[in-house]
């Protein structure tokens, strides 16, 4: 595409060639707006929230005048306005965000090191061993990605009820120890793409399967290894559907659940507190998305790829 | 022992002051409350999913459905089930907690709905209380209202849209009962809810659709803030629970108000007695908890009269035991408990069906109504309702029967 | 992984008992939380059951029930014009984005990253977020209008606006529809615009005859998935609108999960769930059929 923008630069109106930095400007701008909102939300006293009005910072009032941004007392106040909801927020009667976010992290890891293992042992018996039906089992495994996650909701509660893991964590870990579609095509194509020679030169040597999964494949995978426990990652932590419908006690529910439950259960919507604990909530993501910014796109990107 | 409860805030803490009661009353039990939001939902998933807490708080109108569903304990099935005695109640609280001939639960509460009036706004237009009669009480609020240049409403005399909660009131206040439990029918589509939904429309017409709805839609949709229409004095009347008084108290104490029944049709029978829904709060015991025996006690301790009456004084209800104690109207925070009183032992006054499609069943109600609103004929849109209620009606008979007689 | 130290020496091991060792965890996934749980679905969707007490047959009641159920229909065609609308505006935008990013001006990258952001946000404080900008009386976005002198509708109280914020929130992640489009953008051979350009060829008319056929696979692959995405769509109208004003975004699974989870009719949540599984299986495949008359495979033509 370089090339079409190559071959008439030079004769582009100067208005043309701003149109696109502007385009783009005006794009960020709209995906960005929520979260700096929310942001924006979060440190201002409630009365102000409320007013809307376009002010990004709180009004910060002192003997009956406005702090200017230039005072040093202004932005002492800023932080006493956003310490405020935020302790609040930590020591709301409605929610117990600590535990939240702790139980988050414990079913994400949890489910990470699951789908991870189990993702990378079923791609390699997808990718190096030649059997009767590994076409068909890769076949089934893409078209299950075709299926509506919510069609399952009532379903798979049935099942978990049957199981007797209502009320625990277990549905929301255990299934990533056996594998998901998404993790296995990604893995099995990255293996794929490791020469076959590596492989079977240790062969010869008389190594075993495990042995040239662990010591050969294994380390040269890393990269997919890691996308594969970000997505998983991601996914746990921002997990609605399933944690509220077999979590049942307070002190079990993780984030998404939790921040639901502290927003119906408030009598009025104190929409500072809401963003300031939708913050909390999407801080984790945030950071992990902002330190593997690369790995996230393209793995997204290897989705699209064609079989 | 773990209890489910869906107050918070104050209401919260009265129920836990009982508890603290009841934890400082003996040693062998211990029972902790927790807070649980969309609370119906959820218990009757851990129920289902097998794995309940001891006590549950739900709403009266879903005895029926956990009742039905065998989700609860009867109050038969306790060793010690003598001490409950139903006879302790007044009228429309015994059939609140019985459902087809048992009881399922203790009350927790009783309250009714009454009309709130700003005794300011009315005295503009020369009133001290609202009117007795419909007609008369429309024109009052339409004096009430306030547009502006372009037809956005600053100030409404009465609006059926807030707080929006219960559209199918406004068909008991025309005596439509909704049900019939004798014969499973569901009544919506009859001429007094018509008549109801038909005065409803008028309203919307008067002050346009899109006006009323942006009015509305500002508001918070809960009451427990100093935006709420009536405390903030946005609206002059509102039909609304006892709880409002102690939220009046705390956001707008200046704010000169008062209590009626209200109004009715001209053409009313009995127009002395007062209309509306009695309604409570329930506390059951889920079938398959840890310690059913030990709940039953607890239960049996709330039930006392000086406990219900403690929890009534702090939530400004009325009191949902027969007998009252001498000393309940003292010190009670709701200087007008007794207009509420009054309606929940008025013999018109109804509680609401007995079914366990009830929820479906108000959840259609409240989109008919806001088809109503906004233009649509009220006799189309109710027949769809009671079709599709009467339907889901017949199912339950007839799952019932597969189930046979009280399981 | 315990026989790892322990080289093994039978190289009789049958393959297909190889290939089965190896993928058993999936195969075991496979079978428990999919065909299980559809398998059980199928058959209580036969019945009235109400999770506590056993499940009552009924033949085919629940789906003749739902031919006449008013609601049924209204969460149908709720959740079609939701996929038509976020499909349709999603797959146009996020060409368009995608395009232009990959003219690669200074910055696109971070522009990329922004883009993405979104889709890593916990869909309950997506919700939230958005729920708060489409305030009707403090929202973001109606006292934006309101500098320029439009007085902002109730977005999520007022029917007629309620399902397009729903859509706009769907909207919002198309971050990875994007990064898929620019990298299939990427893989168009240059050489086909080079001619291009000495035909002297419109940058509108080089994007409708060649780079969109090239990329044609990718826009189907795109198209599907967010149909199925679309579908299933829950979340965002349960925490903005609880499906109101007057049902006007009840969606499909609201309504399956009212059913299963606030009226105890697991049976006929069942049922529902099936037909919301055959509906996304009709929506695919008439894309796939309508990919395989309009998709241009390369190497084929």
């Amino acid at each position: 595409m370089s090339s079409l923008s190559a071959s008439s630069r030079s004769r582009r109106a100067w208005w043309q060639r701003l149109a696109l930095p502007a385009v783009l400007i005006l794009i960020s701008l709209v995906f960005i707006a929520p979260i700096a909102w929310m942001g924006a939300t979060s440190i201002k006293p409630e009365s102000q929230a409320l007013e809307g009005g376009l002010r990004p910072l709180p009004r910060i009032e002192r003997d009956g005048g406005g702090l200017g941004v230039t005072q040093p007392d202004y932005w002492r106040g800023v932080a006493a306005s956003a310490g405020a909801t935020y302790r609040d927020v930590l020591t709301s009667p409605f929610a117990d965000f600590v535990a939240y976010l702790r139980n988050s992290l414990i079913v994400a890891a949890l489910s990470v090191v699951g789908m991870v293992v189990s993702c990378s042992v079923v791609a390699y018996g997808l990718s190096r061993i030649r059997w009767q039906g590994r076409g068909v089992l890769f076949l089934i495994t893409l078209a299950t990605m075709m299926i509506p996650a919510t069609v399952l909701m009532a379903p798979q509660f049935i099942l978990f009820k049957h199981l007797g893991w209502i009320g625990t964590y277990r549905p929301l870990w255990v299934p990533a120890w056996l594998g998901g579609a998404f993790g296995i095509f990604l893995m099995r194509q990255f293996f794929l793409g490791i020469p076959r020679e590596l492989d079977e030169a240790a062969r010869l040597d008389g190594c075993s399967h495990p042995r040239i999964f662990v010591s050969i494949i294994l380390p040269l995978a890393r990269p997919a290894l890691a996308v594969v426990a970000l997505f998983q990652f991601t996914a746990s932590w921002n997990d609605f559907v399933l944690p509220l419908i077999v979590l049942n006690h307070e002190h079990e529910y993780t984030l998404g659940v939790g921040l639901y439950m502290f927003v119906s259960k408030h009598g009025s919507t104190p929409w500072n507190q809401v963003m300031a604990a939708s913050v909390l909530a999407i801080l984790p993501v945030l950071v992990l998305f902002l330190l593997t910014q690369r790995a996230f796109v393209e793995g997204i990107a290897t989705r699209g790829l064609k079989d | 022992m773990l209890y489910w409860e869906k107050w918070t805030g104050r209401e919260g803490a009265a129920i836990q002051r009982v508890i603290d009661r009841y934890n400082e009353s003996q040693h062998h039990a211990w029972v902790h409350r927790v807070s649980i939001a969309d609370l119906p939902a959820k218990a009757m998933v851990a129920i289902g999913g097998g794995d309940p807490p001891d006590l549950v708080g739900l709403f009266s109108f879903n005895v029926p459905h956990y009742a039905e569903a065998r989700a609860v304990m009867a109050m038969d099935e306790f060793a010690r089930s003598d001490e409950f005695d139903l006879d302790r109640y007044a009228p429309h609280v015994r059939d609140i907690l019985t459902h087809e001939g048992r009881a399922w639960g203790g009350i927790n509460t009783c309250s009714t709905s009454a009309l709130f009036f700003n005794r300011t706004h009315l005295r503009e237009i020369g009133l001290d209380a609202p009117p007795r009669t419909l007609d008369a009480f429309d024109e009052a609020a339409a004096a009430l209202t306030v547009t502006d240049a372009t037809g956005r409403i600053q100030r409404a005399g009465f609006l059926q849209t807030l707080p929006g909660w219960w559209p199918y009131l406004w068909a008991l206040i025309f005596d439509c009962p909704l049900y019939d439990p004798a014969t499973h029918r569901a009544i919506i589509a009859d001429d007094r809810a018509i008549a109801a939904m038909h005065w409803v429309q008028e309203t919307a017409r008067r002050l346009g659709v899109g006006a009323t709805r942006a009015f509305s839609g500002a508001f918070p949709r809960t009451y427990h803030s100093a935006q709420d229409p009536f405390i903030s004095e946005r609206v002059s009347m509102i039909l609304q629970g006892p709880w409002l008084s102690a939220f009046i108290r705390e956001h707008n104490p200046a704010l000169d108000w008062g209590c009626v029944p209200m109004p009715l049709p001209a053409d009313a029978p009995e127009p002395h007695l007062a209309r509306g829904m009695v309604e409570g709060d329930v506390l059951m015991i889920p079938r398959g908890c840890p310690h059913p025996e030990e709940a039953f006690d607890f239960l049996l301790f709330t039930q006392l009269r000086e406990n219900q009456e403690l929890l009534a004084k702090v939530h400004g209800k009325g009191s949902p035991m027969r007998e009252i104690s001498d000393s309940f109207r003292e010190g009670h925070t709701n200087p007008e408990v007794t207009v509420f009183d009054a309606i929940a032992r008025s013999h018109r006054a109804r509680i609401l069906p007995q079914t366990r499609i009830w929820k479906q069943y108000a959840d259609m109600v409240m989109s008919a109504f806001d088809a109503v609103w906004g233009g649509e004929s009220p006799e189309s849109a109710l027949l769809l309702v009671e079709r599709r209620a009467q339907q889901l009606l017949d199912l339950d008979s007839r799952r019932n029967a597969a189930h046979g007689p009280n399981a | 992984m315990t026989s790892a130290d322990r080289p093994i020496r039978v190289r009789r091991v049958h393959p297909w008992l190889l290939g089965v060792a190896w993928t058993s965890p999936w195969l075991v996934g496979l079978v428990v939380f999919l065909a299980v749980p559809v398998l059980l679905s199928l058959i209580y969707g036969f019945t009235e059951y109400s999770l506590i007490e056993p499940p009552i047959p009924v033949g085919a009641a629940n789906y003749r029930e739902m031919l006449g159920d008013g609601l049924f229909w209204r969460v149908l065609a709720n959740t079609l014009l939701y996929t038509v609308l976020a499909v349709g505006i999603g797959t146009v935008l996020s060409l368009g984005i995608a395009v232009a990013l990959e003219q690669r001006v200074p910055g696109s990258d971070l522009v990329r990253a922004v883009v993405f952001l979104p889709t890593v946000v916990p869909v309950v404080a997506a919700s939230l977020a958005w729920a708060w900008m489409f305030s009707a009386e403090s929202g973001l976005i109606n006292t934006l209008l309101a500098h320029v002198g439009i007085r902002g509708p109730d977005w999520l109280g007022d029917g007629r606006w309620a399902m397009l914020s729903v859509v706009i929130v769907g909207l919002w992640g198309i971050g990875s529809q994007v990064v898929i489009y620019a990298a299939a953008l990427r893989d168009v051979p240059r050489q086909l615009y080079d001619a291009a350009a000495i035909d002297g060829a419109t940058p509108i008319g080089r994007f409708f005859r060649i780079t969109l056929p090239q990329i044609s696979p990718t826009v189907l692959f795109n198209v599907v998935m967010s149909i199925i995405w679309s579908i299933q769509v829950f979340a965002a109208p349960l925490i903005m609108t609880k499906g109101g004003p007057d049902n006007a975004t009840l969606v499909y699974s609201l309504y399956v999960y009212r059913n299963a989870f606030e009226y105890g009719r697991m049976g006929y949540a069942s049922a529902l769930a099936w037909v919301q599984f055959l509906v996304a299986l009709i929506l695919t495949g008439m894309a796939l059929w309508l990919g395989r008359r309009l998709v241009h495979y390369r190497g084929a033509s």
